[in-house]
Order: structure tokens, then C-alpha cells, then sequence
């Protein structure tokens, strides 16, 4: 295992490197590797942080969690939630800022405020020549040229080793607020979600799961304390004709953080899929995919999925338009496969940035 | 003195393809120098460029013909929205064949329960809105020009209310380009994407239109809040007035807009809008949210503004009122064209981190005195990013070379505070040597190898943003 300490060791390993490298920041994806094994963990530290002007400079192999902490202080956050996927895949390691931006990873308030790519402010990178590259900054924002920030996000290791990122932070809100409704069905729960996000309230999550055996949608508001009360009030009024029961939840944070991490598939058997769909799509998703369990967040437009071992959701999903990712278990390609035009531009973009097919091969060919 | 780009012309090939296309577009095809003109470069000081012919296309399938028979000859295709771009953008440098998108202009649908729309690039911001207005939804990016939805993605645009809604980039789900060997892609269906492919919709969105023509958009869109107050404040100085932006930013308050008038502005903006502000550095803001939050948000923003030497606030909730604010900043531009007859306006863009927001106002606005310039400030403030808007008579080539020293030390200026040279109006041609300076060669190359993976003949709006 290589683990450089500084960006030059980085540039120069890759620049000798002949085969294979899987990248890795906390090994917490459980993905498949081959050859040499990089991990980021050596680049480690927050190098600026200026609260005033919401900025965070970090080096791409911090634990999430440090960054976490420090933010706390100064009563701010990382605004789009990432999830912590060890519980649901059942791995170890620790969560790294860069795999958090390399994954495109976002929570329940993605539907808010954006992912992670959208709080990406700046990039430095190494790429398959060893050469350093450097894009964006700390501005809010910037048109100079080709935007290699947001291509670097989600990207899976595939273009580059990112060796410091710097992100947007935002304040943390004064409160915050959960309606939930119970036992409505599929479609019901994403027509009221719909309604709460066409709302003027703001609202911050929506999300729809069981929770010890009944359904629950949630529908989150943040901010000052006033104003959640007042908005939380209105949107029992605007739901009431759903004809749910309602209440607000005692602990929203927690039940938030049991959405955000999928806590409700921990320790169960199975595959879980991850699909995206247009938020109108979700139900007749789960009603097609014939799941042992079943999870929506943004307002129905992200599905999480429990299945059988060894089912093919995608073939499950006929006309249903959307992205299917394989988060636990195997036998099927983990993402979705991209139409051929697409596919087309993928491969030439990765041949530019990585000529010798170096980065995370196995993922690249997925 | 920003420079405009010199590159061969192919023409042999230019030739054929204007015969081409007068066959296959008859009417729709334009070869007369003044619609030339208009399609060349004209909104700054930068010299114009005449594309070699203007062909006015009404589908992708038109589009496609049009790139597929410039790639069979290698050249030039230029996209063309409303060309209200400051760089530049759609000169001609290589000649070539400027395509004018203004007749797809349908909205094609609106998807109410999922908040977003599909639209064609002729679509203009302003009659996107006026269309969404009954069903309660509106588009929040607006540049100070009424411009294409099509160029505003090609430029990633912004507008006055960024610090609540963020760019095109942010607002962008997916395009349908037209890429330059004649392929459809579709960047993403309106489902938020989670593959391992690449970004492509962020590629495309501010790629100024080197990599491909857009034929369709994905929006997203946004509820109309249940209220909405606009509100303004008078400063002693330009530092107070920046000093309330950034505690008012870490505070949390969720100001949909936060604007800034020097005091130039603000006597500018008296004059072509009948108005009497007092000619003081002003902030101009708008609340959105429930009515109990505007309200408080007001109230929040008033007590912190207070703190500063904040004077003479006040807010309203009238609509009439509001309207009337927001059109005076909207005429800024204009507004300013007023206060030296004749003159022409250059613009600077630079955007800097928050926390060094005033500093570099303060330092702009002195630096403008000490030159003896006419140019008044506005500001992005809530992003970090202001224009000078420098008043300079073109045909005095002393003035034309000091206003291009200011623009280069203010570029720099910026780009030492860890800032860019520009927040939103692009690169074009104007801004292409400050490329390499704000992000540094490496970076500027691996842009070329994107530009070659994707354009290998550079027929797309070449000249602009990298050279390669
Ligand atoms: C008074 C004034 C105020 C302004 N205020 C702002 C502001 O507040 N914020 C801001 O961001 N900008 C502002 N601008 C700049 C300008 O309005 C924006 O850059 C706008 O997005 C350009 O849109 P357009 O339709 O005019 O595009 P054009 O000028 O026609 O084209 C711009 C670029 O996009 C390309 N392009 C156009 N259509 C397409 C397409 N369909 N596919 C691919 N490429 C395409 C062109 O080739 C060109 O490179 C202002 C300009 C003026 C004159």
C-alpha cells in the first residue's frame, strides 16, 4: 500500500506507477481493487478555515467527521449530509472528505441545497501523468472555463487522486422541525411530500420509510425558531386533507440521521440498491421492484432498496427512467449502464486525464 | 487592453458551406453584413467580428444538419442566444457560420409536481416567467439581460439572487446538446444522477458554447414564496456596508437577494429612475419565505444593519414599491450609460472570498479616483462579486489603454485575495490571458485536452476560452 504524506510524494508515485492503482480514502464503500492499493489517509488535516467566509480548505484524505467537529464549533455544518454507508454495508474505515466529493455522496437535504458537488468550491488533483492541476478557489463563484471541480465530483477516482478540496459551509440553523404523517401508502406519501416542496415553507427533507412496522413520512423545516413553529403549523393545515394522523416528532435529529444512514437496513439480509428517479416515479418503482423493503428520500425521487440476493432490479424497471446503483451485494454491474453517446465522451474524457488507464480500472470499466 | 482573438480562415470551406446552406435554408439563411454584424460582437469594447453567414434554425434536427455540414468542411459553428455576452462570446474570429437559436423558443413542459421544465435555448428568461407566473412557480437566475435560457447555460449565469439560489449550474438538471461531430447527447434524465459517468451537464453548463450546441434544457424550478419584502439601508461607507453582508451571511439569515450602489450608482440610478435615495453606499435586499419569516428576517437584518451605522431602513411588502427598487437596479447599466453621454461602458467582474469582499472595494474605489474615472460600483455582495462599470470614450486611445491597466490590476488585485477575474460574465475572448494567470498553465492544458477530446477540429466557437 502506498500512502503518501505530501501532494509531491503523490505526484511522484503516480508518475512511476506502470499498473493498476485503486485510490482510497477510508475503504468504507467496500469496492472492488486491483493492483496497487493508494490510500489518502497520509493527507490528512484542515488547512484553513475562515467561518466569515464560509470556507473550509481541507486536504482530501480528513476524516468527515474531524470537519465535522471543527464546524461545530463555529455553529456551522456540511450542509448536504453525507452519508455514512458502514452501517448499511456492513464495513470498516473511516469516512474521508475526498471519497465524500469522489462519490458525490448527499443526504436528505440534497433536495434543499445540492450535494456534494455543489458545495465543492476548489480542487487540486494529480492525474495519470503525475501532473498537479488546481481549479476553482474559495470564491462562491467563478466561470473560468471548463468546470474540473464538478467533473472531479462523482467522478469515483476514475480521472484523478484529488489531493485538497475546498467547500462551501453554511451556518447551522437556530432549530429545527419534523412533521411526520403515518400509514400512508407509496403514492399518497409522495403526493404530500410533492405538496410540502411546492409549498413556501422551506422545507428541508422528505422522506418516507417504515419505521418499526408503520409507514412514516417525514417533512423537515429549519431555521429560526419562530418561524419553524409557524411553518411547522401551516404545513399540518395544507396536509390535513390526507387524512394521516400527524404529530411532530420528538427527536428530529435522530430520526434524520436514521433516514440519512438507512438505518432501517442495518443488519438485514439482502441486496440494497440506490436509484434515483424523477420524484413522481418513486412508487411505481417500489410497486415494479417487488422488494423486501423499501426507503424514499427527496421527496420520492431517491429510492432505497432491499432485495432478494441475486435479483436483477433493472430488469425490474421497465419504462421507469432512472439510475440503479448496486450499494450491497454482487453479481451486477454496480452502476448504471450510460447510453452509448455518453459512454463515448466518458471514455475520451478518461483517456485525456488518465492516458495509461492507471485509476481505479475496475470502476472504470463498471 | 483586452484583446481580441486573430485565427486563419478556411476559405474554401467557408465557401461551400454558404452555398450549402442557402440551398437547404433558403430565407432563413442570412448573408447581409449588418445581421452579420449584429451576430458579430457588440455589447463592449471589444472589436467586432462578423460570422461569414447566420442561419436562423428551428430544430435540433436542423442543428444537427448545420454542425454535421460545418464538420464535413471544418468550420466554425458559433452559437448564438440573444448576444448580450461581455466577452466577446460570439465573435468570429476563424469567420464561419453563427447559428441563431432565437426561433426555438418553446416552452416544451412544465412538471409542476417535481418542480422542474423543458425548455428550447431561443426560450428567454422573462418569458419563461411571465409563463410560469399561474401556476405559482418562477425560474430564479436573472442576468441583468433579458437573455436566452440556452446562452445563460452556455455562460453559467447568475443574477441578483445567486446567495439564495445559486447559478445556472445549480438549476441546470440536464441538456440535450448537439456536439461537434453531429452526435445527440442527453446529459441525464430528470432523475438526479448517482452513475459513475461524468458530470456532463456541469461540463456543458459555462463551456460558452466550445463544446456544443444546446437544443434543450432541464430546469429546475421554484415555488413562488407566500411572501415576499424587499427592504434598503444607507451606509456611511463601503466597508459597513460589506461588514453587514458578511454577518448577515454567517448569521444564517436566508436573504434571497443582497445588492450594493456605491454612491455613483445610487445617484445614477436617481436619475434614470426618478427616484431619491440618498447618494450614499446602499444595500438593497429581498426577503422571500412565509409571512412570518420575511417579516422576521427583516427585522434581523435591521438590527445587525444598525450595528454598522446603518440609516434611513426600510422595508415593504408592496409589491408596486418592490417592482419599482428592483427595476432601478436592473437599469443600473443603463442608468450609468447616462452619466457620460456617448461613452461606452467596460465592465469588471472579479468575485472574492466574503471575508475580503470590502477590502477589495475599498481598494477599487480608490484606485478609480486616483485614475479620475466615472465608474460606479454594484455588487453581488452576497457572493463576493461586483462590477466597476468604467465610463470610457473609445476613440481616445490613451483612455482606452488605462482602462485596460485598471481592468488587468483589478483582475490581479482579485486573483491575489484568492479570488477570480470573473464571477459570472465568462471568458470569452476578453478574459482568455487571465486564464493561465488565476488557475495556472497546467490547468489551462488540461482544458485544451478536454476541448480536443470532444472538438478534435475546433469548430466549435473557436477562439474562445482555451487555445488550442
Ligand atoms: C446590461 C447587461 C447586464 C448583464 N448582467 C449580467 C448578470 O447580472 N449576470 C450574468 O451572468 N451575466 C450578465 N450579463 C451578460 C449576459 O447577459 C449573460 O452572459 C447571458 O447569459 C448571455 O446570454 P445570451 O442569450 O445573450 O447569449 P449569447 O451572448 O448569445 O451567447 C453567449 C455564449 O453562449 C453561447 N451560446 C448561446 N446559446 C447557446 C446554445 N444554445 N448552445 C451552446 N452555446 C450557446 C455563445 O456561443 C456564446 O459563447 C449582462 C449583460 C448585459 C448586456
Amino acid at each position: 500500500m502506498m500512502t503518501p504524506t505530501t501532494e509531491a510524494e503523490l505526484a511522484q508515485m503516480v508518475a512511476d506507477a506502470t499498473g493498476p492503482i485503486t485510490v482510497q480514502g477510508g475503504g468504507t464503500r467496500g469496492l472492488p481493487s486491483d493492483g496497487l492499493l493508494l490510500s489518502t489517509t497520509g493527507l490528512s488535516g484542515i488547512e484553513l478555515y475562515e467561518p466569515g467566509a464560509l470556507t473550509v480548505v481541507v486536504k482530501a484524505g480528513t476524516p468527515v467527521a474531524e470537519i465535522e467537529t471543527e464546524l461545530a464549533k463555529e455553529n456551522q455544518r456540511l450542509a448536504f449530509e453525507p452519508v455514512d454507508f458502514r452501517g448499511l454495508i456492513g464495513s470498516d474505515g473511516i469516512p474521508t472528505i475526498g471519497g465524500i466529493l469522489a462519490t458525490n455522496n448527499a443526504g436528505p437535504r440534497r433536495l434543499q441545497v445540492g450535494a456534494a458537488r455543489d458545495f465543492a468550491l476548489g480542487v487540486r488533483y494529480v492525474d495519470g501523468m503525475g501532473q498537479t492541476v488546481s481549479n476553482g478557489g474559495r470564491v462562491m463563484k467563478n466561470v473560468t472555463g471548463y468546470d474540473l471541480v464538478k467533473l472531479m465530483a462523482g467522478s469515483w477516482g476514475t480521472l484523478g487522486v484529488m489531493s485538497q478540496l475546498s467547500l462551501k459551509v453554511l451556518p447551522n440553523p437556530e432549530t429545527e422541525a419534523t412533521l411526520t404523517l403515518h400509514g400512508l401508502a407509496h403514492t399518497q406519501a409522495v403526493a404530500a411530500m410533492a405538496e410540502a416542496m411546492g409549498s413556501s415553507f422551506d422545507v428541508s427533507g422528505a422522506a418516507h420509510a417504515d419505521i418499526d412496522g408503520t409507514p412514516l413520512t417525514a417533512i423537515r423545516v429549519e431555521g429560526f425558531a419562530k418561524s419553524v413553529t409557524y411553518r411547522i403549523t401551516e404545513l399540518t393545515e395544507r396536509l390535513r386533507h390526507f387524512g394521516a394522523e400527524m404529530s411532530v416528532a420528538e427527536n428530529s435529529a435522530a430520526l434524520w440521521s436514521d433516514l440519512r444512514h438507512v438505518k432501517g437496513f442495518h443488519g438485514t439480509d439482502g441486496d440494497v440498491w440506490r436509484v434515483s428517479v424523477k420524484p413522481s416515479d418513486g412508487p411505481a418503482l417500489i410497486a415494479a421492484a417487488g422488494a423486501r423493503g423499501a426507503q424514499m428520500d427527496w421527496a420520492g425521487g431517491l429510492v432505497w432498496l432491499r432485495m432478494a440476493p441475486g435479483t436483477d432490479l433493472r430488469a425490474r424497471m421497465g419504462d421507469i427512467a432512472g439510475h440503479a446503483t448496486l450499494i450491497r451485494g454482487t453479481g451486477f454491474a454496480r452502476f448504471h449502464p450510460e447510453d452509448c453517446g455518453n459512454a463515448l465522451l466518458t471514455t475520451g474524457l478518461r483517456h485525456r486525464f488518465d492516458p495509461k488507464g492507471l485509476f481505479n480500472p475496475v470502476l472504470a470499466a463498471a | 487592453m483586452a484583446k481580441i482573438t486573430e485565427l486563419p480562415l478556411n476559405e474554401d470551406g467557408i465557401a461551400t458551406v454558404l452555398g450549402v446552406l442557402k440551398q437547404q435554408f433558403g430565407d432563413r439563411f442570412q448573408t447581409g453584413q449588418s445581421i452579420r454584424e449584429q451576430h458579430g460582437h457588440t455589447t463592449t469594447w471589444l472589436t467586432n467580428q462578423s460570422p461569414d453567414g447566420v442561419v436562423f434554425a428551428r430544430s435540433k434536427d436542423e442543428v444537427t444538419a448545420i454542425v454535421n455540414i460545418c464538420a464535413t468542411h471544418k468550420v466554425p459553428v458559433i452559437p448564438y442566444g440573444t448576444g448580450t455576452s461581455l466577452e466577446g462570446h460570439v465573435n468570429a474570429p476563424a469567420g464561419g457560420i453563427s447559428v441563431d437559436v432565437s426561433q426555438m423558443n418553446q416552452i416544451l413542459e412544465v412538471f409542476s409536481d417535481d418542480l422542474s421544465c423543458i425548455v428550447q435555448p431561443g426560450v428567454t428568461r422573462e418569458q419563461l416567467n411571465t409563463y410560469l407566473r399561474d401556476q405559482g412557480l418562477f425560474f430564479p437566475i436573472d442576468p441583468g439581460a433579458n437573455a436566452s435560457l440556452g446562452g445563460m447555460t452556455a455562460t453559467n449565469a447568475s443574477g441578483t439572487n445567486a446567495v439564495r439560489y445559486g447559478t445556472m449550474k445549480d438549476n441546470v438538471l440536464a441538456v440535450e446538446a448537439v456536439m461537434a461531430n453531429g452526435e445527440t447527447i442527453r446529459t441525464a434524465q430528470r432523475a438526479k444522477k448517482s452513475s459513475a459517468g461524468y458530470d456532463l451537464t456541469r461540463l456543458m453548463v459555462g463551456s460558452e458554447g466550445t463544446l456544443g450546441l444546446i437544443t434543450q434544457i432541464t430546469l429546475r424550478l421554484q415555488g413562488i414564496p407566500e411572501a415576499i419584502s424587499s427592504a434598503r439601508c444607507t451606509f456611511p461607507t463601503v466597508d459597513a456596508a460589506c461588514q453587514t453582508v458578511m454577518q448577515v451571511i454567517q448569521y444564517g439569515i436566508p436573504v434571497a437577494r443582497i445588492e450594493l450602489l456605491d454612491a455613483v450608482q445610487v445617484k445614477a440610478c436617481n436619475a434614470y429612475s426618478k427616484m431619491d435615495m440618498p447618494e450614499e453606499p446602499l444595500l438593497l435586499l429581498e426577503f422571500h419565505g412565509s409571512d412570518a419569516s420575511v417579516l422576521e428576517q427583516a427585522e434581523m437584518f435591521g438590527a445587525i444593519a444598525e450595528e454598522h451605522g446603518g440609516a434611513g431602513y426600510t422595508s415593504t411588502t408592496s409589491t408596486e414599491e418592490r417592482n419599482k427598487l428592483w427595476q432601478a437596479r436592473h437599469d443600473a447599466y443603463w442608468a450609468t450609460l447616462q452619466l457620460r453621454p456617448g461613452a461606452v461602458g467596460i465592465s469588471t467582474d472579479v468575485c472574492v472570498p466574503i471575508s475580503r469582499l470590502a477590502d477589495c472595494v475599498s481598494a477599487a474605489q480608490a484606485k478609480l479616483k486616483d485614475e479620475g474615472f466615472i465608474s460606479p460600483i454594484v455588487g453581488h455582495v452576497g457572493d463576493g462579486n461586483f462590477h466597476c462599470l468604467l465610463l470610457i470614450d473609445d476613440k481616445n486611445p490613451d483612455e482606452m489603454e488605462r482602462a485596460g491597466q485598471f481592468v488587468s490590476w483589478l483582475n490581479e488585485l482579485a486573483i491575489s485575495m484568492d479570488g477570480t477575474c470573473t464571477g459570472e460574465h465568462g471568458i470569452g475572448q476578453g478574459k482568455m490571458p487571465y486564464l493561465s494567470k488565476e488557475l495556472g498553465q497546467a490547468t489551462v492544458d488540461v482544458m485544451g485536452a478536454i476541448k480536443m477530446a470532444l472538438d478534435p477540429d475546433g469548430i466549435m466557437n473557436p477562439g474562445k476560452v482555451v487555445a488550442v
